[in-house]
């Protein structure tokens, strides 16, 4: 039974069985390999894609239980000029890489839904994405830019 | 090393008007190094894979230092494998120390055709030209050219022999903070890992191997697998004897992963569990402990002086046992490779620390020349040591050469944590004798622990990679070990045993070995010397620092040791920490510090227990690598180097029960989370000393400042890993 998905914008029609993971329908039959695999048990975020504009764990997330549109890092922004990619970029924070989809896409959504978030709090919602490369120092510097970022655009607006 | 490489670069056009330099060895064979286009366009190859090192960046930097490269302009190509470029891989902190002279000499002689090329177009003298960004400038008449405009007529000259190369002080882009190159690729999802690999009509497979280490598979019943739909093949797969180039077992080949996953469950595989299925971590201490209460078994690899004499007539003699756990690689991304076999070839795409060592054993797994096997090197998700070794490689080839077809195989994270080749599991038995001052005067050391190299076969010894890190002075009969590495240390007498503990546990080399398991054994040893002894922790290591004299082997491979350089670090360290300053009570400062592949780290630790709760406030590390190439990646790699230190000291563990692994994901198997990791300072000892690697330098010393920090606030020792507090 073909099950029709709004991927970054566009309705695919979706070929795999509705108990897929959405992770391997992104990745094995959208060719769509931004959201990574990590741990298969939702554990490391490495897979964090948004759902109706929540962050959720594609691995976990069977293709029948998707309600709303699908975002991955690929729709995020066309050219990396969303402000947390822009804050990754200038921090240099990817060592490796393979984390940081996930950890951008957890981050993005957190902040669209608490535009006035602390460090802190963004760094207590990041808990679920590991990087084993320890890119930690880095990615709450990101963090702290992009919050500095958002407040400086609320005081001018 | 670097007069004979330079012998063979070359220079040459392109066929759309550009200019190629040329690197290989005897008999030449030309092969891409960097290419300056008409338009300006720069490429720079990159000859070592990306693990996250930031190799990617610190090589072609040093090209285009030397070439006074408009980075901007600059495009970073990752290298096939190919003989032709001599050695590729990432391992041992190797990269920037061995290719900081090619490198440069590379980019010089471009710069110098460039040049010249410039100068006899406004026939003036070379030496009236000057090179920034990019442009030739005319220093008289004010007049410039850009590289690209030069390429065609630069790639018609001979390059000198010796081209000149740059005063330290002219450097502009060595030494300053340059981003990955891929960074826009990788935070758009758009960089290509392993996994990533897409070939048209590609399968995926995953595989089930015995739950018991050295077990093989007796038979298959795979029926209800292959009529799962989507399953394309079942193939059983032999395992080579050294197990490190492939292990047995059944692996389901589908449509896509999910189908292959889902598939995989309905194998019924009747295993061969050998005799594996006894062992267990807890038979592994008795067997360890057997070994240490009979040193005279052991191997003596180094014995100085007079040991038993100097323990007999010190004034105090300090005893402890250490152990370390077995540690998984657990890299984010699971070992993976694509792999497609066809008419008697075979092409591969994959994340791959040594792809040489893949194009070998494919070849021999296979049957065909290693000329018959075509590498491609993908970003990879981390490494670690783990893809030092090529059995994922082999697999991949294995079921292409059977199906026909471009298989992609993947690990689950259950199968990487439970098949993976582990950190050896080891146990140190430290005795130390002091004098009245409390001065070191005896050292003896004998550590029992399983081998990675008796694990694989090898015919070297098996203590050596395990241990080797430790070394006496002036110990000629070492000199060999040395030259790999050492751990220095001058005590008059010192002594050195190692116990092979025989295990079916697979083992293998795990970021900075041996190192990370000394940075926590001796330097907290030597921590608790310090305590007994009433002595500095700085005094206690620098006595036994030595002087340059003491320690007169080196070779291309590691950097001399000077002394003097790990005592600056300790001492910087300890500075910036405010060592010394008081702390709230149950707060305490540890200090550690390590010689790894050449470069120096020492760190310190800042830590509260507070109702039995282990908080880590901050690290202070202090490096020395000498000349920093990019500082933004000596940065990371310390940062990152301290956290994964951290990180496998609070919670790394694989335990073996009943000849399986315990561990299956990240539940159990934890690993640092941002809320609980410290702040780390880092602070980079500026130095002209010739640059040395740093993917590995910052790990090693982290336990060790972790564990006597604890001490100082709690005055518990910690003497085994993972850190438990009750």
């Amino acid at each position: 039974m073909p099950t029709s998905l709004r991927v970054n914008g566009q309705l695919r029609n979706i070929a795999s069985p509705t108990d897929t993971p959405l992770l391997w329908v992104l990745r094995d039959e959208l060719q769509l390999t931004g959201a990574k695999f990590g741990c298969g048990m939702g554990m490391c975020g490495a897979c964090t894609v948004h759902v109706a504009g929540k962050a959720v764990r594609a691995c976990i997330t069977p293709l029948g239980s998707v309600r709303g549109a699908v975002t991955t890092i690929e729709g995020l922004s066309p050219d990396g000029s969303h402000p947390v990619q822009r804050a990754w970029m200038a921090e240099d924070v990817p060592q490796c890489g393979y984390c940081q989809t996930g950890q951008i896409m957890a981050a993005a959504a957190f902040l669209a839904a608490h535009p006035k978030a602390t460090e802190e709090q963004v760094v207590q919602e990041l808990e679920g994405n590991l990087c084993r490369c320890g890119t930690y120092v880095r990615i709450r510097a990101a963090v702290r830019r992009v919050v500095a970022g958002s407040k400086a655009a609320g005081a001018k607006a | 090393m670097s007069a004979t490489r330079r012998d063979f670069l070359r220079i040459a056009a392109t066929a759309t008007g550009g200019l190629l330099v040329s690197w290989g060895q005897d008999p030449f064979q030309p092969n891409p190094y960097v290419r300056i286009d008409p338009d300006g366009t720069i490429h720079i190859w990159c000859k070592q894979p990306e693990i996250g090192q930031g190799v990617k960046t610190s090589l072609p930097m040093i090209v285009a230092e030397e070439l006074d490269a408009d980075w901007q302009r600059v495009r970073v190509v990752q290298a096939d494998l190919d003989r032709k470029y001599g050695g590729q891989g990432s391992g041992g902190s190797d990269s920037v120390t061995s290719e900081w002279m090619v490198h440069r000499q590379a980019g010089a002689a471009a710069r110098a055709v460039l040049v010249e090329a410039a100068a006899r177009r406004w026939s003036v003298p070379a030496g009236e030209c000057d090179t920034r960004e990019s442009v030739v400038t005319h220093r008289g008449s004010g007049r410039k050219l850009g590289y690209g405009e030069l390429a065609a007529e630069a790639a018609r000259l001979t390059p000198p022999e010796k081209p000149a190369l740059k005063k330290r002080e002219d450097f502009r882009l060595i030494g300053t903070r340059v981003p990955g190159p891929d960074l826009r690729e990788v935070v758009t999802g758009r960089a290509g890992f392993g996994l990533d690999v897409r070939r048209p009509g590609m399968l995926y497979a995953v595989i089930e191997k015995c739950p018991v280490h050295a077990g093989k598979v007796a038979s298959v019943d795979d029926a209800a697998a292959r009529a799962h739909p989507g399953v394309r093949h079942v193939v059983t797969i032999e395992g080579m004897p050294n197990p490190t180039h492939l292990m047995p077992g059944v692996a389901v080949v589908a449509d896509s992963t999910w189908a292959a996953m889902q598939g995989r469950k309905k194998l019924k595989v009747t295993w061969q569990e050998g005799e594996g299925g006894a062992e267990s971590s807890a038979a592994l201490e008795t067997r360890a402990k057997e070994l240490l209460a009979n040193p005279a078994s052991a191997t003596l690899l180094a014995h100085t002086g007079d040991v038993d004499a100097a323990l007999a007539g010190a004034s105090k003699v300090i005893e402890a046992e250490y152990q370390v756990p077995f540690l998984a690689h657990a890299c984010m991304e699971p070992v993976n490779c694509v792999a497609e076999f066809k008419d008697g070839r075979c092409e591969i795409w994959g994340p791959m620390q040594m792809p040489g060592t893949a194009r070998q054993v494919v070849a021999q797994r296979l049957g065909i020349p290693p000329a018959n096997v075509t590498v491609h090197m993908t970003r990879m998700g981390g490494g670690f040591g783990r893809r030092l070794l090529a059995d994922y490689v082999v697999e991949a080839a294995v079921l292409a050469q059977q199906t026909g077809k471009p298989v992609q195989v993947v690990s689950t994270r259950e199968d990487d944590l439970r098949h993976d080749y582990y950190r050896p599991h080891s146990f140190h038995r430290l005795r130390a004798g002091l004098d009245a001052a409390g001065k070191i005067v005896a050292w003896d050391h004998h550590a029992a622990g399983a081998s990675r190299n008796a694990y694989r076969l090898d015919q070297r010894p098996a203590h050596l990679t395990e241990i080797y890190g430790m070394f006496t002075a002036n110990n000629a009969a070492l000199k060999q070990q040395v030259e790999m590495d050492m751990q220095p240390m001058r005590i008059a007498n010192c002594r050195a045993r190692y116990s092979h503990l025989q295990t079916a546990v697979p083992t293998g080399a795990w970021r900075a070995p041996s190192h990370n398991v000394l940075g926590f054994v001796i330097e907290s040893f030597l921590d608790e010397i310090a305590h007994a002894g009433g002595r500095s922790p700085f005094d206690v290591r620098s006595d036994i620092y030595g002087t340059a004299a003491d320690f007169p082997f080196h070779s291309d491979y590691a950097a001399p040791y000077d002394p003097a350089r790990l005592r600056r670090v300790v001492s910087m360290a300890m500075e910036k920490a405010n060592w010394g300053r008081a702390l709230p009570a149950g707060w305490g400062r540890g200090v550690a510090a390590h010689f790894t592949f050449g470069s120096y780290a020492a760190e310190v630790a800042e830590v509260s227990v507070i109702a039995g709760k282990l908080k880590v406030h901050r690290i202070v590390a202090a490096v020395d690598c000498g000349q920093v190439v990019n500082r933004s990646g000596v940065e990371a790699q310390t940062q990152g180097g301290v956290l994964d230190g951290l990180s496998m000291a609070l919670y790394g563990e694989i335990t073996i029960d009943r000849g399986r692994t315990v561990q299956g994901n990240f539940g159990d198997y934890r690993l640092l989370r941002i809320p609980d990791a410290p702040a780390v300072d880092v602070h980079i000892v500026e130095s002209s000393e010739a640059p040395t690697g740093f993917g590995e330098i910052a790990l090693p010393p982290c336990a060790g400042a972790l564990a006597n920090a604890i001490f100082a606030a709690t005055g518990k020792r910690i003497r085994r890993l993972p850190v438990r507090l009750s």
